[in-house]
């Protein structure tokens, strides 16, 4: 169990309170109810990008991160394709310093064209690093533009393109912050050696006087359905083929989304799991074979993935992935296999409270799904799910008219 | 009431930490074992580490190691591969293994409610593996697809480099492995290696919440345990004058810069000096080099400078990908950078930020049981103890300007300085 109370302030930030006198340390967690979904075509990247700016200075604090280091903490963010969320660590007795940081960066941002030119330069570079100068780095890109028409979770959330980020003004940067970084679009989760009612006076100083938002949040367009299978060929300098088939599957909060989740602890969690023993293990196909949700809020994608042994294509690999998966989904789900699953997820769950920065960022997580209580309860939901419906959802999404297939084949 | 937003809260900075050291009892076997109370969480690891020999066949065959180690979970005398794999997953629990140049051992993570069972098994792949032939050959074209991938990589390639450089090709540390070194392993010399290479001087970290009898019950398993006893076979690294190397990469975007040097030892009392002057030259958010080759020229989504223990003594390095062809130009940086630390007097503002930085991530670094445990590790492989962390919060406190200038003007000359630029360049 971890305990948590909470409150809303009347500008609508949501607080929730974690407190852990075990710890020396506190940790201040704000989420953006923002990601790439919230961007548009030919302007995509904007959220990660505008993560980078928020380090760069507010109207009353020039640097963030010396006036953080200056009081013991350090702190970090990262962006998906739903949520920007940015976390604080620091010792327990200057958590007023993290709250004080946190609130001006939302009241008032700098936005230097100084900072606004560096930070493209740095996000290009991060681009280059971890997507373009990789093998097999581009890979995801090519999946979503692939598996979505519309949405826009059709592009990465690092950006489709570099062009993108170059073409940015100061404009687009004011725009985003002002529809976007409101306290009604956030959610504050504080943990560690911290006390509650103390807490709520101090949210309350430093954040009640921000403005609501009420600006236009830009919503993401709703994906068709998917009618066929599709499939793209990329032939690259790679050392082996590498297959990504994707299949649709519904969003983090919409009915059957679980059931994919125990899809995949069954297909890939653990070297047990079935892609391992039948793929890898046990014939020369895949060198490596893994299968995962990627969670999103609106419909989402089951991905399996995995690289080739040496001269074996990416196509056959495929077909050897179907015929284990066509087994999967007529046979009985095994009792034992459900056991073990459980069994893996209750320990997962252990070892991941020990870190009270992960404890912080869950909790925020939860309150972004709209029930920060998840936290506690989604354990039990996903567990009180039996293998038939297991097996029925693997009926229901694992069909080749629901897929998308990329074929990353070595240049010869 | 108006918020005073211009000024900041008032803040304090630790000025002690109290560490519990872990309990130390020696096995019926000799092996000693550390263990760490870790009241209220579930979660319970065991570490059994050894010191890596580079004997006469680990020197012929680099890989011997590494493949033992990632066999061992493939099957032993009473479970083979699927059965072993089936047994750890039910139980929730994971088997790691732990294989760096100067120590390997296998890790168990699991809980308190599986222990009991797991146990058992765990003991068994320190003496029960099978090394089957058909699984060998898997985990030999799974290397060899690695090692063609970190081909691929220029940040990979650097940092084979910057080992070779620092270290000799020759050297474990530096030696680069390839296809043919993967070929040339044998089941034969994995059950060689296993036997009667592997077992020598271990030492046993347990971390959870336990009862006495439980840790009795991990100490009595491995009691037992068939230890063999090495020849000394220290192998020296060799030191070079200052050098460059240049490798360039086709089609690569970004020039991969690695820049080393051989320091002084964690117990060296030069040591909390050159770390002090580390952190503010690469050694945080706020260091000079990320100010300015990241935030004052947009060069590069990261660079950092670092330290790190290995063979007795300890070694600093920079690292960074940046921006195609400024490779040479962020390196030249990187002395200037060095150069104005050494030379010119530093701001007493950034002296209050790395003095406050430092004292809280210090703090941080124990945040829990777990963590403690893996900082013990780190200071009690050096021949130290906790101890040495009062004793770097002390120095973090107090130190002078001069103190550092001085001890980076004896260790931060060019002279044996090794340089590697890959990728675009």
């Amino acid at each position: 169990m971890i305990n948590y109370k909470e409150f809303v302030l009347d500008n609508g930030l949501q607080v929730l309170v974690h407190e852990d006198p075990s710890s020396e340390m506190a940790v201040v967690n704000l989420l953006y109810k923002v990601g790439s979904r919230n961007e548009t075509g030919g302007k995509t990247g904007l959220a990660h990008y505008f993560e980078h700016l928020m380090f760069a200075g507010s109207e009353h604090i020039p640097g963030f991160d010396s006036a953080l280091e200056r009081a013991g903490g350090s702190s970090n963010a990262f962006t998906n394709t739903d949520i920007t969320n940015y976390y604080i660590s620091l010792p327990a007795v200057n958590l007023e310093t993290a709250l004080w940081l946190e609130s001006d960066r939302m009241l008032h941002l700098s936005l230097k064209e100084k900072h606004i030119q560096t930070q493209k330069q740095v996000v290009i570079e991060e681009f280059k690093q971890r997507y373009l100068n990789q093998p097999y780095g581009d890979a995801m890109h090519h999946v979503r533009s692939l598996a979505f028409e519309k949405h826009a979770y059709r592009w990465p959330t690092i950006g489709e393109k570099i062009e993108d980020i170059e073409q940015f003004g100061k404009n687009d940067l004011i725009d985003f912050y002002r529809n976007h970084y409101s306290p009604d679009n956030a959610v504050l989760c504080i943990a560690g050696k911290v006390d509650f009612e103390t807490v709520r006076g101090q949210v309350a100083h430093w954040f009640g006087e921000i403005p609501k938002g009420g600006h236009s949040r830009n919503m993401p367009t709703p994906e068709p359905l998917q009618n066929e299978k599709r499939s793209k060929t990329i032939v690259g300098k790679v050392p082996t083929d590498a297959l990504y088939k994707v299949y649709r599957i519904p969003g983090r909060l919409q009915q059957g989304y679980l059931a994919c989740d125990l899809i995949t602890d069954a297909l890939s969690f653990g070297r047990s799991a079935l892609l391992e023993q039948k793929l890898v293990k046990g014939s020369p196909v895949f060198a490596s074979c893994q299968a995962y949700v990627l969670g999103n809020i609106d419909p989402g994608l089951l991905v399996i993935t995995g690289k080739l042994e040496q001269g074996i294509s990416a196509e056959d690999g495929e077909k050897a992935l179907d015929a284990v998966l066509d087994e999967f989904k007529q046979e009985t789900f095994p009792e034992k296999v459900l056991q073990k699953i459980k069994n893996q997820t209750e320990a997962m769950k252990t070892y991941e409270s020990v870190s009270l920065l992960g404890r912080a960022m869950r909790l925020a997580y939860c309150g972004y799904l709209g029930n920060p209580s998840l936290i506690n309860e989604e354990y039990a939901i996903k567990m009180a799910i039996s293998g038939d419906r297991i097996q029925e959802a693997a009926n229901n999404y694992l069909r080749d008219e629901n897929a998308s297939v990329v074929y990353y084949k070595r240049q010869e | 009431m108006r918020v005073n937003r211009s000024e900041a809260p008032a803040f304090r900075i630790p000025d002690q930490i109290n560490l519990m050291p872990p309990e130390h009892r020696t096995l019926a076997g000799g092996i000693p074992l550390y263990y760490m109370p870790s009241p209220s969480i579930e979660a319970v690891k065991i570490e059994l580490i050894f010191p890596v020999h580079y004997s006469k066949a680990v020197l012929e065959k680099p890989l011997l190691p590494f493949f033992m180690l990632h066999m061992v979970l493939e099957g032993t005398t009473e479970l083979p591969s699927e059965a072993l794999d089936d047994f750890f997953d039910f139980h929730g629990s994971e088997v790691e293994v732990i294989s760096g140049y100067e120590r390997q051992g296998l890790s168990l993570l699991t809980t308190r409610k599986h222990l009991e069972k797991v146990l058992p098994v765990f003991r068994s792949l320190f003496t029960s593996a099978t090394f089957p032939e058909k699984s060998l050959a898997r985990k030999k074209s799974q290397k060899k697809l690695s090692i063609g991938i970190q081909r691929e990589q220029t940040s990979a390639r650097a940092n084979q480099l910057i080992r070779a450089a620092l270290a000799g090709k020759s050297h474990p540390f530096g030696y680069q492995a390839t296809e043919n070194d993967v070929d040339a392993i044998s089941r034969e010399d994995l059950l060689e290696y296993y036997s009667f290479g592997f077992l020598s001087r271990p030492q046993l970290f347990v971390t959870g919440n336990l009862p006495e009898d439980s840790i009795s019950t991990i100490a009595k398993s491995f009691e037992d345990l068939p230890l063999i006893v090495p020849k000394n076979d220290y192998f020296p690294v060799s030191r070079t004058a200052r050098h460059r190397e240049v490798e360039k990469k086709d089609g690569a975007l970004q020039s991969s810069i690695r820049m080393g040097k051989w320091m002084v030892p964690m117990a060296h009392p030069d040591f909390p000096a050159l770390s002090v002057f580390n952190t503010f030259l690469g050694g945080y958010f706020g260091s000079r080099l990320i100010k300015n080759i990241r935030e004052e020229k947009g060069y590069t989504y990261g660079i950092n400078s670092f330290l790190s223990n290995l063979y007795g003594s300890n070694y600093w390095m920079v690292a960074a990908e940046v921006k195609g062809g400024h490779g040479a130009e962020v390196i030249e940086e990187v002395y200037r950078e060095i150069e104005l630390l050494t030379r010119k007097p530093i701001p007493e503002e950034e002296i209050e930020i790395v003095r406050n930085y430092l004292s809280g991530a210090l703090l941080a670094n124990f945040s829990s049981p777990f963590d403690l445990m893996g900082h013990f590790q780190q200071v009690h492989f050096q021949g130290l103890d906790l101890s040495h962390f009062s004793r770097q919060l002390d120095f973090i406190k107090n130190f002078e300007e001069k103190d550092l200038k001085a001890t980076a003007g004896k260790y931060f000359e060019a002279g044996e300085m090794q340089e590697i630029i890959a990728g675009m360049v």
